[in-house]
């Protein structure tokens, strides 16, 4: 305890250099824990985002759909969608179809992704359909289209106007249907605004010759948390049907989670350079710190103290510094946390048009939420660092031969 | 006088020195390095945009890019051609297509680029992504290059027949064989899930638009410079027709790129002030220390001025060290990086998003920006952060100074 | 049998090229209880035999005993013992611990005995009284005159109860008064408590307070009367 009360002294000895030292730990700190909580917000509401566009938090394929998008993997969801609905913590169980096909107008033809949807639970879910009234929307087995705002250019249509999809059905043969746009929607992701054809569910299957099946079925969850604690119960409804097979997200749509991830990885690696600076600097204030008192620790050593005692001297300054800095950092981390949170980053400010990032659409007010656990994380590894930064000018004081010391002016 | 005494200076409590240098080169060098792994990655997905699909620039009839009308074709002389020659890497005329593809049982839809091959290789690079078969010859009437996913869609191999069908001009439903040739795989799943290329002569018959094109894409040797070569351009081109940079074909690329220039600086800007603060606490334990000699050195006739401007050299003398280390440093990285790089696709698939794809690996890529940039805001931190030492040292008071142990 | 005790010691200091002899084949014996002074001019070696006394330094031929331990074989850590429990040391510049204050650097001996805080106080409150530095507790070093920050400094190598207290010059940075009393203050110790001291010195004043006075040349025994 008295060492303690003698380190945090020292500490204060050369008061500018401890504060601009504090300064930079605590500066990386606040950085540090309010990107990544910006970053664990955007990603949190991109993931939100992406899965009720996409496959679902979870998401259930027969076999390796996920690899091979081979419609004939396809298959009846039977009860599946009731007894899912009724998991703790799922908010809504969307049946999908997918069908590659080619949409053609009186002058125009595209290849477009016909996707057959249950309008009713689509609507609440889906952003690529907010604001749509169940009206808007294609009945379950209606001629009724939704069509991406750049694939009605496109084909060259209006609002009303009829087109034919002609696709594959299963057993190889070509069919054609007529739909009739209902509706437009527009992403703001050219890939999807000019692909983007939803249809009846029903409609769709029996197009295709295969009635009543799907090939996705997506789990959209109230809570992203529970992820893992519906799967294993998603995986227990699936038990008695081996050929289907339920996955998350992050299998689903690697091109989102792959994303993410890079994206992270590059803030870390950033991350990780400033750390390293910091910890530089730490290195060199302790080291100064030590040096200046050269003599001082020669009597100190003189006086009966081991060079051990030095050491854990030099490394209880480095452990007050740490924990200064780790509490300053952490409360400025913690108001830069709340800022973001509250007002946020409104990149239209910075860009005009739609953002998009690993193929989600995104607010453009990126926004903050607290990750405290990585928060607390951080810190403490702050105050590792500067522990770390106090080996080199530990030994170098307890090397310190008194004799030598005392000599020393 | 005043450099040869800063220079002695910083050298006189070497550790400290070093320490402080090494958190300077740190910085700079990983910045150096980091900059080129984004801007690596910038590349690959402006390459995947238009070295693999749209080329630099894209002329064609008005509006034809925002609709993709069949009707909105054009013709060019020989002459406009060879006139577009000497200032380009390459051009291709294209003509565009979209349909539904078959192979033995599968059908899928696609879009078909008719092509003159020698052409287009100078335009995009298919040819360097062939996974399997040969890019297609310049007298193959009907050969087809097909992206590795629709290979695997239709269950087809160099050698095996396809038939494609869609609406051609006059109204009535084309339909041919095609063989394949080749079989591509770029990374970019829109691509390889649904890009042909085939002859334009036989995309031309199909669609009965003999002699006619869609675009004409253009490589040019700056991609970035693309929007004043397309100014240029457009001056010599007939009404009809326009020209449109990469920029105006991606819009969302071109908020990528520009994003991106935002936050490349700050990242250096973060970076450095921890780096500044370093330098700032070093310059100050060294101006603190030598209070007594500050004080000599003005008794003797050392104007305030002049020992502002000495501790101010002192800094940039160990910018300028620094800078020199951190850059050889950072461009070695780089280059090692660029020729090396890093696979990752172990742990990561390829990620296509406003419009480009960016590979699963870290390789860099050498701009001079982003050395520039960190090297100048460098020096720019030295020098800040030397100013409030500098200024404490010429306030001193000589008598004060030397009094003090 | 003898407190302190050398034989034929050496210590050689290395200075660039060439080897300086601090300390030649000198052999010494000092009792408990003794009041001895090393005198001679500065570089006649006394810092150097003060310190090999002190368990800070280790004789490069010949043995140093402290109390029956033998200072030239012993390990690092069995030297700081050996200070901590054998020796208090007094320096020219007092050297007191500028953040400490005057109470806290005469405890400092005894904290890292690990001794508590209570009987610290008691003990302190004791050596402060006796030492004239009452009041003077809470006093940084640097609002202490020379001659209390010295006394302080007796203080620091008295709490323990050292078997020796080493003084190296303890008076050449005071006047000539505080000096007188400082030395009178050190005698009345040695002669009311048996606290050993072994100065050195070049100051007749102190030479002239001491009984024993060992006079060093060169490194080398000169007279002891």
């Amino acid at each position: 305890m008295e060492l303690l009360n003698l380190a945090w002294k020292n500490l204060w000895r050369s008061r500018r250099r401890t504060l601009i030292t504090l300064a930079a730990v605590s500066f990386s700190l606040m950085l540090v824990q309010g990107s990544h909580n910006l970053s664990f917000g955007v990603y949190s509401a991109m993931i939100d985002s992406g899965v009720r566009a996409g496959t679902g938090h979870l998401v259930v394929y027969q076999r390796d759909y996920v690899d091979s998008r081979d419609e004939k993997f396809s298959f009846a969801p039977q009860q599946l969608v009731e007894q899912i609905g009724q998991l703790d913590g799922v908010e809504a169980v969307l049946p999908r179809l997918f069908l590659p096909g080619l949409a053609q107008s009186t002058r125009e033809s595209r290849g477009v992704l016909v996707t057959g949807v249950d309008s009713q639970a689509e609507q609440r879910i889906n952003p690529f359909l907010k604001g749509m009234s169940l009206e808007q929307l294609p009945s379950l087995s209606g001629r009724e289209a939704v069509v991406g705002s750049r694939l009605l250019k496109e084909l060259q249509l209006k609002p009303g106007n009829k087109f034919v999809v002609t696709l594959q059905s299963r057993d190889g043969e070509l069919v054609s249907e007529m739909f009739r746009v209902h509706s437009v929607v527009t992403t703001g992701m050219k890939n999807i605004d000019k692909s983007l054809l939803l249809v009846g569910r029903e409609r769709a299957a029996r197009l295709a010759g295969i009635p009543g099946e799907i090939q996705e079925l997506a789990v959209v969850l109230r809570d992203q948390q529970a992820e893992q604690a519906v799967y294993p119960k998603l995986q227990r409804l699936l038990k008695d049907r081996p050929q289907l097979r339920a996955l998350s997200w992050t299998e689903a749509m690697p091109n989102l989670s792959n994303a993410i991830k890079l994206d992270y990885a590059s803030s870390q690696f950033i991350f990780i350079i400033l750390l390293l600076i910091v910890t530089i600097g730490v290195i060199n204030t302790l080291l100064m710190s030590v040096m200046e008192r050269f003599k001082e620790f020669g009597v100190i050593l003189a006086v009966g103290a081991s060079a051990l005692r030095l050491r854990i001297l030099v490394f209880a300054e480095a452990f007050l510094l740490g924990v200064v800095a780790m509490v300053l950092g952490s409360v400025f981390g913690s108001l830069l946390t709340w800022y973001l949170q509250a007002v946020g980053i409104d990149l239209r400010d910075f860009m005009e048009g739609n953002l998009e990032f690993g193929g989600v659409v995104f607010d453009p007010i990126m926004r903050a939420s607290w990750d405290w656990p990585y928060m607390l994380q951080i810190a403490f590894f702050m105050l590792l660092l500067s522990l770390v930064a106090a080996i080199y000018p530990a030994i170098k004081a307890g090397r310190i031969l008194p004799a030598e010391a005392l000599r020393h002016h | 006088m005043l450099w040869r005494l800063a220079i002695r200076n910083i050298w006189r409590n070497r550790r400290r020195t070093l320490l402080t240098l090494s958190a300077m080169v740190v910085s700079s060098a990983l910045l150096i390095l980091c900059l080129g792994i984004f801007s690596g990655m910038l590349k690959d997905m402006l390459a995947s945009a238009t070295e693999q699909y749209f080329g630099h620039l894209e002329i064609s009839t008005k509006g034809y890019q925002e609709d993709r009308d069949m009707f909105a074709n054009f013709s060019v002389s020989d002459d406009f051609l060879l006139l577009l020659q000497p200032q380009v890497l390459g051009f291709s005329p294209r003509l565009r297509s979209f349909g539904l593809l078959s192979g033995q049982d599968k059908s899928s839809p696609v879009e078909l680029l008719g092509v003159e091959p020698e052409r287009e290789r100078q335009v995009t690079s298919l040819q360097d992504h062939l996974q399997a078969g040969s890019y297609l010859l310049a007298d193959d009437h009907e050969g087809a290059l097909i992206g590795a996913g629709l290979a695997r869609r239709l269950a087809v191999k160099p050698g095996d027949q396809l038939v494609f069908v869609t609406q051609a001009a006059d109204g009535s439903i084309g339909n041919d064989l095609l063989t394949v040739r080749g079989v591509f795989a770029t990374g970019d799943q829109g691509h390889d899930n649904g890009l042909v290329l085939v002859a334009l002569p036989w995309l031309q018959q199909l669609l009965v638009l003999p002699g006619r094109l869609h675009e004409i894409a253009v490589r040019i040797e700056h991609p970035l410079q693309a929007a004043a070569f397309a100014a240029q351009l457009r001056q010599k081109l007939p009404t009809t027709l326009e020209v449109l940079d990469w920029g105006e074909l991606l819009p969302e690329m071109r908020e990528v790129v520009a994003s991106y220039d935002v936050s490349r600086l700050i990242i250096v800007s973060i970076l450095y002030v921890a780096t500044g603060l370093g330098i700032l606490n070093t310059f100050f334990m060294s101006v603190m220390e030598r209070t007594r000699e500050f004080g000599v050195l003005m008794a003797v006739g050392m104007r305030p001025g002049q020992v502002r401007l000495m501790v101010l050299l002192e800094t940039l003398a160990m910018g300028l060290l620094a800078l020199l280390i951190g850059v050889v440093f950072g461009v070695l990285l780089s280059l090692y990086m660029a020729y090396v790089g890093i696979d990752l696709s172990g742990s990561l698939t390829p990620i296509t998003y406003a419009g480009g794809t960016i590979l699963p690996r870290l390789h860099a890529v050498l701009e001079v920006t982003n050395v520039l940039v960190p090297a100048a805001v460098l020096l720019l931190v030295c020098l800040l952060a030397g100013f409030l030492p500098a200024n404490r040292a010429a306030r001193m008071q000589p008598v004060v100074a030397i009094r003090e142990e | 049998m003898s407190l302190i005790e050398l034989k034929s010691v050496s210590k050689i200091y290395p200075l660039g090229n060439q080897q300086v002899v601090a300390v030649a084949n000198l052999s010494l014996k000092i009792k408990a209880g003794e009041f001895t002074v090393l005198a001679g001019p500065s570089g006649s070696g006394k810092t150097t035999l003060l310190n090999l006394i002190g368990c800070l330094d280790q004789p490069s031929e010949g043995e140093v005993w402290l109390d029956g331990h033998n200072v030239g074989k012993e390990e690092a850590k069995q030297l700081a013992k050996l200070r901590l429990n054998k020796i208090g040391f007094i320096f020219q510049s007092y050297n007191l611990i500028p953040v400490l204050t005057a109470a806290e650097n005469a405890e400092f001996t005894l904290m890292l005995l690990g001794i508590d805080k209570v009987k610290r106080r008691q003990r302190i409150v004791e050596l402060f009284a006796e030492l004239g530095l009452q009041g003077l507790e809470d006093r940084n070093p640097s609002d202490l005159s020379g001659g209390q920050q010295q006394r302080v400094a007796i203080a620091r190598a008295m709490a323990a109860q050292p078997a020796v207290i080493l003084a190296d010059e303890p008076t050449a940075s005071l006047d000539l008064q505080t000096s007188e009393d400082l030395l009178a203050l050190m005698q009345r110790l040695n002669e009311t408590q048996g606290v050993t001291f072994v100065f050195s010195s070049h100051d007749p004043l102190v030479i002239s307070h001491a009984r024993r006075v060992v006079s060093l040349r060169d490194g080398c025994l000169e007279s002891d009367r």
